[in-house]
Order: C-alpha cells, then structure tokens, then sequence
C-alpha cells in the first residue's frame, strides 16, 4: 500500500512538471515531417532549416522526425504535430503532404520534395495554387529540356528506356510525361519499372540489352540503388538522369535542380507565413530557382561521348 | 517535452490503434485459431485500401465501398487458401506467393503506386482529421469501435456455429478434426478468407484515415498484427479468458501498441531508432509469457500456463 502511495505522489510530481514545462515559449515551433533518409530529401530539409534559421534566429524550434519510409509512420507523427499544435508543418516528400494534409486543415502545411501537388493530393484542373492551408515547393525539373538532352546526346539513338519504380506515383507521373515528348521526338519508348530493389538487376540488365539509351527520373529507389545500376550499364550505355545524385552514380548527364535551393525557398515561404501573416490558401507553388546541365566525365568518357558546350562537371 | 502534448496525441494513436486492431483480430484468426502463419496479410491490406479509395473516386457510397474492400480481400485468402490446400503448398509460403502477386494487382487497381483521396470532397467515414473538434458521432474513435464491436459479436456468434467450432477443432488438432468428418482443408481455406477480409476492411479504413491508399501500405503489416495479438495476450491474457473478450483484447493490444509508439515520438527520441524499438516492444512482450511460466510460477500453476500458451 505504502509503495502504492509512493508511486502516486511521483507521478503527480511528475505531472507538475510537465504542467510547469507547459508555459508558452516567445516565437515558432515548426515540425517536420521528412519521409525517408535520402541525400535530395535531406539536403532540402537542411535548405527549409538554413532560411528559417538566418530570417528567425532562435525564435524557431525545430521538431524534426523522420517516417523510416513508412507510410503509416507519417500519419503519427503528423498526428503529434496537431497535438502539439505546431505553428506550421514541413512535410518533405509525397507521402508525408498526403498524411499532413489528412490531418489538419487549419495549421499551415508547406511541402517539399514534390513533383505534382494536383496528382499527390487528388485535385482535378490543379492550377498551380493549392489553396485551403497547403502550399510548397515541386521538384520537378523541366521534362521537355531531359528529352531535349536525349536528343543532343544521343543523336543516332532510336530506342529509349524508361528505368523507375513502379511503388513511386512521382516517377511515374515524369515517365509518363518524358515518354510523350520523345514519342514526339520520334523516339520509340519502352517502360521498364521495378518493384523494389530485388529486382533493379533483372530489370536494368533486360533494359540495357535491348535499348539504345535510358532514361531515369527522380526515383527514390533508383537513387538508392546507382551502384547496382552502373555495374550493369557502365562503357555499354548511356542514362540521362532526372537528378544528381542519380547521374553522379550512374548517369552521363542530367538537368539537375538543387534540394537544397527548393528547401531553402520552401523555408522563405514559411518566414513569409509566419511572421508577415502572408495567406498561405493564395501562395503557387514554386519552382526550383535555376537549372544546371551537369554531366559525369568519368562515365562519358567509358561510353566515348563528347558533350557539348554549356554543360558543367559533376565532381 | 510538455505532458499535454502527449495527451493531446492519445486520440490520434488511440484511433489509428483501433484502425490496425481490425487487421489484429483477422491475423489473430489464422495465428491463434487456425495455427497458420498468414503472410497474405502484408498484400490484402493494401488491396483493401486500393479498393475502397478506387471505389470512393468513382462515386460509390463508402459503405459500399468498404463492403467491396472487404469481399476483395477475402478473394485474396481465398487464393491464399487455394494454394495451400489445393496445390499443397506450405502455408507461410502460400502467403508469401500471394502477396508477392498483390503487389502487381494492386498497382493495376489503382493504376498508378499512390492514390490520394481528398477529405474536403469525399465523405469519408474516418479520418486524422475527425478525432478533434467534430460532433461526437463522426468521431473517427468511436466510429471505429462500434465497428470493431461490431465485428467481434459477429465473429463470437460465428465461432460458436457448428462451421465456426470445425473451424476451431482444424486449428487444435487437424488429425483429430478429420477423423470426426471435419472438412479441414475447406476450414483452412475458410478461415483464412475470414481473416483477410478483416485485414482488407482495416486497409479501407486506413487509407481514408490517411487520406492516401499506397502500395507499400501492407508493408510490415504481419509484424504490426502479430504485436497487437502477442501484447494483447501478454497484458489482457489472465483477465480475458472469452473468446470475445480475447479479440477485444487484441484490439487493445494494437492501441497499446501506437501508444507505444506515440510515446517513443514526443520522446523525440531519434526516428531513424524507430524500428529497433518496435522490434524491441514486441520481443518484450513475446518474452513476458515465457519469463512468467519460468521464474514467476509456482509449480501447481506451470502447467496450466503451458497449456494456455
């Protein structure tokens, strides 16, 4: 009984702790909500911290957590962000707008890491604004300039494939789209989409025997899996990439944006937000600033090929 | 690290627990009933999401919706069963085929890895955002507990119908059960189409909870589903002895779990650990029986432990 009584008496201490931790703090709690770790995904949650940090100094608080890749992860943690009541929410990469979204439509939702805010969160004729409480920035880089790469790199290619994970909805909204610009071209397209990482081997190795070029787009598991990909493909044929860290590892030349620079504007954005009351339900949803035309050295000299002027070096 | 916070989240977890508890209840019925290890339940958990997001954009009622999503999934133990009994295939990887096959089944429903279902313009029945500030009745907890209320008393009057306790005798002692004239491949077969279209029903629920129906949903499910049953057992065992009681048991094991969970978040203890400590909770609790029947029981009471483990 006396231990009982014991236990009771730290709890409630412990309670009144907590009850004096309760005290409103002067400036921003912002949480964020990243998917999975991932160099692009990092680098934009690092650019969202940089801005917010050089605007607000230590008014901001940061509450970062990560969803291991799971999706049902992002719904509790997002859950414990409306709990908290957050002044804003981060949510980097698709899964974790969708979640974010679902859970609040008050507190403001900025997202990251995106490529197409209308397919990732349902909305027929997207306009380019989001309205309500979300907004952010897409990743997306121009997909009629990658298919113009193709062309200026690989002139005497006729057949291109189409290398991205069939679980990713972002990948296969840019194959969906690259594939109708170099049909355009006059190209002929082949999908070649892999479930997991069990089975990128099987599905590059059939890629690269039968087609003349490939075609990578802003694929998660792909930018995961560039070792593997660049032993089946080095010296025999050429990828075009849809990011850097993919061309790094296995590409010859990509049209890179930069993570951090749409984290870093997705970070102006919530300054704007918080602290000069701008209406986030009438904020578009921005682009990368500038593009790059990057090119790998080592794997274009393998393949023998001369890039053309305009084009900088991946280190 | 405010208390209140972590008070606040308790719905949140408390919803989503409940959500997962249904999936719990079917894994409970080919885990424990049936003694099969179903692995089916990592793919017909997204069907089920895949289903009844595909049905609702289409312009179907939700109840309708979450009725086809449960039919569906029983198709896929269905396949399970049939693999197993038919083609003589050892259960666990009779699961294991079948959810490898999801996979692709799933992303032709849905036709592309990630459909979103949009709150504000679907009526949906649960959601993250009806657990705060919504008349009780939409209520995403209470919603779902009458559902899984629901369930349980249909699963109770079920089990104990002559089909339900044959049911019963194939999961305790095949042999025996055939030797009474029990058709025990069609009670395999029929069990696990039970349990799978529990699992696809919790599916449907979780993606409109969610807000999203992914193909990488399922994905541990099976792990999430055996630590609802095991901690379910482990703290509700001595008390709920009643089969209903025991299924209730397993919902709560699934809350538990998601508070758990809650907890280890405000923590703000480092995510990337999160995985580790899921495996730790449940080999916690898998040992909890085992520790007790060994070092915690008089000699009288072992054998009665054994005999309920």
């Amino acid at each position: 009984m006396k231990m009982k009584r014991k236990i009771a008496t730290l709890l409630v201490g412990v309670m009144c702790l907590g009850l004096a931790g309760c005290a409103k703090k002067e400036g921003y709690t912002v949480g964020i909500c990243q998917l999975v770790e991932h160099p692009a995904l990092d680098a934009a949650t690092q650019g969202f911290k940089d801005a917010l940090t050089e605007a607000l100094g230590d008014k901001v608080v940061f509450d970062e957590q990560n969803a291991q890749n799971d999706s049902n992860t992002c719904s509790t943690i997002v859950n414990n962000f409306v709990s908290k009541n957050v002044d804003l929410i981060m949510a980097n990469a698709t899964p974790a707008l969708q979640a974010a979204a679902a859970a609040t439509n008050k507190i403001p939702i900025l997202g990251t890491s995106v490529t197409e805010y209308g397919v990732a969160l349902g909305i027929d004729n997207f306009s380019g604004t989001v309205g309500g409480n979300i907004s952010g920035t897409s990743d997306l880089a121009p997909l009629n300039e990658q298919a113009d790469m193709v062309k200026e790199l690989f002139p005497d290619a006729k057949n291109v494939g189409l290398v991205y994970c069939s679980a990713e909805a972002n990948s296969q909204y840019q194959v969906d789209t690259v594939a109708g610009y170099l049909t355009a071209m006059g190209y002929t397209c082949k999908y070649y989409a892999f479930s997991d990482s069990n089975d990128i081997s099987t599905v590059v190795t059939n890629a690269a025997a039968e087609m003349d070029v490939l075609y990578i787009p802003t694929d998660n598991t792909a930018a995961n899996n560039t070792e593997i990909i660049n032993n089946i493909c080095k010296g025999k044929i050429g990828i075009v990439a849809g990011e850097e860290g993919i061309c790094a590892g296995c590409g010859v030349a990509t049209l890179s944006i930069s993570y951090y620079d749409i984290g870093y504007a997705t970070g102006k954005m919530a300054v704007k937000i918080l602290t000069e009351g701008a209406d986030i339900s009438k904020m578009p949803i921005e682009y990368a600033p500038k593009f790059t035309k990057k090119y790998n050295p080592e794997l274009c000299e393998a393949l023998g090929i001369k890039i053309p002027d305009g084009y900088e070096a991946i280190q | 690290m405010n208390i209140f916070n972590l008070i606040n989240a308790l719905p949140g977890a408390v919803a989503q627990g409940l959500i997962w508890g249904i999936a719990a209840i079917g894994i409970y019925i080919t885990y424990r009933v049936l003694d099969i290890a179903d692995l089916t339940v990592d793919g017909s958990l997204g069907t089920g999401g895949a289903v009844c997001i595909v049905m609702m954009l289409s312009g179907h009622n939700v109840y309708v919706s979450l009725l086809v999503a449960t039919l569906a999934g029983m198709c896929t133990g269905l396949v399970t069963g049939i693999l197993h009994t038919f083609m003589g295939i050892p259960a666990i990887l009779s699961g294991i085929l079948t959810q490898l096959g999801l996979y692709s089944v799933n992303l032709k429903i849905m036709g592309k890895s990630n459909q979103a279902i949009n709150v504000d313009k679907f009526d949906l029945l649960v959601s993250l955002r009806y657990i705060r500030d919504v008349v009780f009745y939409k209520n995403t907890i209470l919603v779902v507990l009458v559902i899984t209320l629901l369930l349980v008393a249909i699963l109770y009057w079920f089990f104990g119908t002559e089909l339900g306790c044959s049911l019963r005798a194939t999961g305790c002692n095949g042999n025996m059960a055939r030797a009474q004239g029990i058709n025990t491949n069609f009670s395999k077969v029929l069990g696990l189409m039970i349990s799978n279209g529990l699992v696809g029903l919790s599916g449907a629920l979780l993606s409109q909870y969610q807000g999203f129906a992914d193909i990488q949903m399922g994905r541990g499910a099976i792990v999430i589903g055996l630590a609802a049953v095991i901690i379910g057992e482990a703290v509700f065992g001595k008390v709920f002895k009643n089969f209903a009681l025991k299924l209730i048991a397993v919902a709560f094991g699934s809350i538990i779990y998601y508070f758990v969970l809650q907890i280890v978040i405000w923590l703000g203890i480092d995510t990337n650990l999160l995985k580790l400590l899921s495996a730790i909770v449940v080999a916690i609790f898998l040992a909890i029986p085992y520790w007790k029947a060994k070092y915690f029981s008089k000699p009288a009471s072992k054998k009665e432990v054994k005999t309920n483990a």
